[in-house]
């Protein structure tokens, strides 16, 4: 059951976007706490949670109980998404004779719980899943907290309560987003430990300081600390959570609040605001140029790809890209499934495989069972016939579909009839089987031949840019339409493969901020390009946007 | 009168929650640390699992009471009702009350206490809640009772074990007189005429229905039919036999181990003042705080809030001159 990553990515988007349009109708709610949990309420929406829309009372369903209730538009943007009501109905919450209160309320179906005031939803759960008990029901329960309702004494009398009565059957999740109403956690009442001063990604850089997985490890839970915004590590800990016996479980996930826009994120001012509706097109573009960096491990050591997945996994990249070539459809021989299932325990990272070889449709399980999370093959080598036969395998098996296009190919017609379910398109931008290559600049024009194609078949995936991607060029590769970067001796060539990925984010972002100042300024002018840079309060941020509105010429 | 025959309310309700416990297997108890008091150990000897002890920590023991009852379980929390309504308010209104599912009004949590009022004795002002009525009656969705004796709080156990909803129930921590006949019906929003008279009404609820009687006794030496009904159901309260006491008597003296703000004597002002206002004198207490007393000084304490039936009788008395 449950759908691939890339899937799930997409209705995070999705419900994200909700989220941003029914908080700007209803002029309030809570946006912050909806992004920072958008990442978990996605992957148990579309990957664990057992439900069914049309009978929401249905005995044998999952529990889901948000007690941190302020981020109730994040619950119903994903009931939404999931089919429990029309999305347009997003647009009637908070007011007047909507089933969509201010908070979670059980007048809507398929809530679980009345949330609002807080503290409260953990011992709930706890009932919940007792319940579940005396009747021998194998129903799962999963309840979000916040850190900041972490204050209240009964989230901890209930952590006693379920670890007395062993309840395995709920997995709680902390939302550690580190900002409550008035400032951050660790001002108001610290979890971790005291934050001296404004910068909170202080917290984040010293492990040392986190006490919170203590707490409850002493209180008697299984205790999992993930980043809460990485679907493949929520999906990893889920299983494992419910994979535990005898004790509950709860993830810890490290989080942003107001994660994927950048004026919201780490931003206090954020717990409880609406976005104006002027600014509204313009988060919304930028909610659809989240973007992955893809270090491709064959630009680093071949006698020893463990080391290169291991240096991946430190330098956070989003995606682990593999190259398998033939030596036939390409002049390189690289490595082939046999490497990918050797290397997968390494890291929940996914596996974007990208197969040189020829007649791919003979080889795709293999790849599939190795653990790829999408596997891309070559338009090349590939007819309506085969590729249709490889998508289903894979969308059957829950992993990605990509489909890759050399620098002289253009896209076949008979693709045309897939892009609207394709996950991934990988434009090459350089000749695949030849390492040290230069980007085609051709590959600018093609990629707005392409970008006009698949507008017009609703390609709904991630177009990404492989070969001679650096950190001069990305930019504009961005500005092309390009979400996902493929990098090679650009990342995994350097000597501190985490600065090199954070220097390719870096780069992207200012495209990006280019981007939207752009948006900002063909929308609403130079007030509208002021009022976007004003909203951007949080660090260095203003002063770095403001510095490219100038280069632009909007200043 | 007769003395009473004394009776303890924390055993019968153990002894009802085991019958219904028997009766229908989706009945759950829980308790804060107060199980052997409240004698709702019992069930847990009977029935393991499906008893919980949550220790100390009334809020978690009041919302664990609704995640039960929202997966189908009929729960039974039970503690000292300074520690209820006194406590943990907020969970009561917005985990038991508040939440609705299709079709129904609030959670099938039946919030049972023990030690209500002055009478507690010896612990003192601490534990003596004189507010509960108030704080429980003014939740919508929840319904209120106090029984006056043991066989009321059988037939109440029983009747909320089959009627959904969130329900409020206070006992008295001392033993009670019996004051009812085993064949006594129990009806909620049905108050009972526990003595008919027609020269004034004393409206009363829990161990004050005793007293009431005993007033009426000593009216009746001086030549005053006096009427007793007891008003156990506080919410909804029978605002039919108020109406016809009203007519009937002409006044209406309320008598309760409460304070006399918001309590039953107001929800009976209320009722009586919309449809047949009468004079109305609410004894109770006077809107302050309780003391230590030993058991056998406990009626000392009564009469220093005027609880008592000499007082009952005096103000039904005095009320008769009022009468419109």
């Amino acid at each position: 059951m449950g759908l691939n990553y890339y899937q799930i990515k997409k209705n995070i988007l999705r419900a994200r976007k909700l989220v941003i349009k029914a908080t700007n109708t209803a002029g309030s709610g809570h946006p912050g706490g909806s992004f920072s949990m958008a990442e978990i309420l996605g992957c148990l929406f579309n990957k664990h949670l057992k439900f069914d829309p049309q009978n929401p009372q249905w005995e044998d369903r999952d529990r889901l109980v948000l007690s941190k209730g302020h981020a109730a538009p994040g619950l119903f943007s994903n009931m939404a998404v999931a089919g429990y009501f029309p999305e347009s109905e997003i647009e009637t919450l908070r007011k007047f004779g909507s089933k969509l209160q201010g908070h979670p309320d059980l007048k809507c179906p398929g809530v679980e719980f009345c949330g609002g005031s807080l503290g409260t939803g953990l011992s709930y759960s706890v009932g919940i899943a007792l319940a579940a008990k005396i009747d021998s029901k194998d129903h799962h329960v999963y309840t979000i907290i916040g850190d900041g309702e972490s204050d209240e004494g009964q989230v901890w009398e209930a952590a006693m309560t379920a670890s007395k009565y062993k309840v395995d059957n709920l997995t709680a999740f902390l939302d550690r987003n580190f900002i409550q109403q008035d400032s951050y956690t660790e001002k108001i009442m610290p979890l971790d430990e005291k934050l001296e001063s404004d910068d909170i990604t202080e917290m984040w850089k010293d492990a040392s300081r986190w006490k919170t997985g203590d707490k409850w490890r002493s209180f008697g839970w299984n205790v999992l600390e993930i980043d809460g915004h990485r679907v493949e590590q929520i999906d990893a800990a889920i299983t494992k959570a419910n994979a535990t016996k005898g004790v509950p479980t709860i993830i810890i996930s490290r989080t942003i609040k107001g994660k994927s826009l950048e004026h919201m994120e780490d931003n206090p001012q954020w717990h409880g605001k609406a976005p104006d509706s002027d600014v509204v097109p313009i988060i919304n573009s930028e909610l659809d140029s989240q973007f992955l960096i893809a270090p491709s491990i064959i630009a680093g050591d071949m006698s020893n790809l463990e080391s290169e997945v291991k240096r991946c996994v430190t330098g956070r990249s989003d995606l682990i890209h593999l190259d398998v070539m033939d030596g036939q459809f390409v002049p390189t021989k690289t490595f082939d499934h046999n490497k990918i299932k050797e290397l997968r325990p390494l890291t929940v990272i996914p596996f974007d495989t990208h197969l040189m070889i020829n007649d791919p449709v003979k080889h795709v399980k293999d790849y599939i069972d190795a653990g790829s999370d999408i596997v891309t093959v070559h338009a090349e080598v590939t007819d309506e016939s085969s590729f249709g036969e490889i998508h289903d395998t894979l969308k059957q098996n829950q992993v990605g579909v990509g489909f890759a296009i050399n620098p002289d190919t253009e896209l076949p017609e008979w693709s045309h009839k897939f892009l609207s379910t394709l996950d991934q398109i990988i434009v090459m931008s350089v000749v695949p089987g030849k390492s040290g290559q230069k980007y085609i600049e051709e590959t600018h024009s093609k990629m707005a031949r392409l970008n006009s194609i698949l507008n017009q078949h609703n390609f709904s995936g991630c177009i990404e840019a492989d070969g001679g991607v650096n950190i001069d060029n990305i930019g504009s590769v961005f500005a092309d339409g390009a979400r996902a970067f493929v990098g090679g001796g650009a990342i995994i060539g350097q000597q501190d493969v985490r600065a090199a990925i954070k220097d390719f984010r870096n780069a992207v972002l200012k495209s990006r901020r280019r981007m939207l100042l752009d948006k900002a300024n063909q929308l609403g002018g130079s007030d509208l390009v002021n009022k976007w840079i004003g909203l951007h309060v949080i660090g260095a941020k203003q002063e770095e946007i403001k510095k490219i509105a100038k280069e632009a010429g909007y200043l | 009168m007769n003395d009473p025959i004394m009776t303890d309310m924390r055993s019968e309700y153990s002894k009802s929650l085991i019958q219904v416990g028997h009766e229908n297997s989706n009945v759950v108890v829980l308790g804060a640390d107060t199980t052997d008091s409240l004698k709702t150990s019992g069930f847990g000897k009977q029935f393991p699992d499906r008893f919980f002890n949550v220790g100390i920590a009334e809020a978690n023991l009041v919302t664990m009471s609704a995640g039960l009852a929202v997966s189908g379980k009929i729960s039974f929390a039970s503690t000292y009702a300074i520690f209820l309504p006194g406590r943990a308010v907020d969970q009561i209104r917005n985990n038991i009350a508040y939440p609705s599912p299709p079709g129904k009004k609030g959670l099938n949590v039946k919030l049972v206490t023990s030690h209500g009022g002055l009478s507690v004795g010896p612990d003192g002002g601490s534990h003596q809640q004189i507010e509960d009525i108030a704080i429980m009656r003014v939740i919508p969705n929840f319904r209120v009772f106090i029984p006056a004796d043991t066989i009321a709080v059988s037939k109440l156990t029983n009747l909320m074990a089959s009627e959904y909803g969130p329900f409020y129930m206070r006992m008295a921590r001392s033993k009670t007189p019996l004051v009812h006949s085993e064949s006594q019906e129990f009806k909620i929003g049905k108050g009972i005429t526990v003595r008919d008279g027609s020269d004034c009404t004393i409206a009363a609820c829990g161990i004050t229905v005793r007293m009431a009687l005993e007033a009426a006794e000593m009216l009746e030496q001086d030549g005053i039919s006096c009427r007793v009904l007891d008003m156990f159901s506080i919410k909804p309260i029978d605002g039919e036999i108020l109406e016809k006491a009203a007519r009937e008597t002409g006044c209406i003296v309320t008598t309760e181990e409460h304070n006399i703000f918001g309590g039953m004597g107001s929800a009976v002002a209320e009722s009586v003042s919309e449809s047949y206002p009468v004079p109305i004198k609410r004894i109770g207490a006077q809107d302050m705080f309780g003391e230590s007393a030993r058991d056998a000084e406990i009626p000392l304490l009564l009469e220093k809030h005027g609880i008592t039936s000499f007082n009952m009788a005096k103000q039904a008395k005095e009320l008769r001159s009022k009468k419109i």
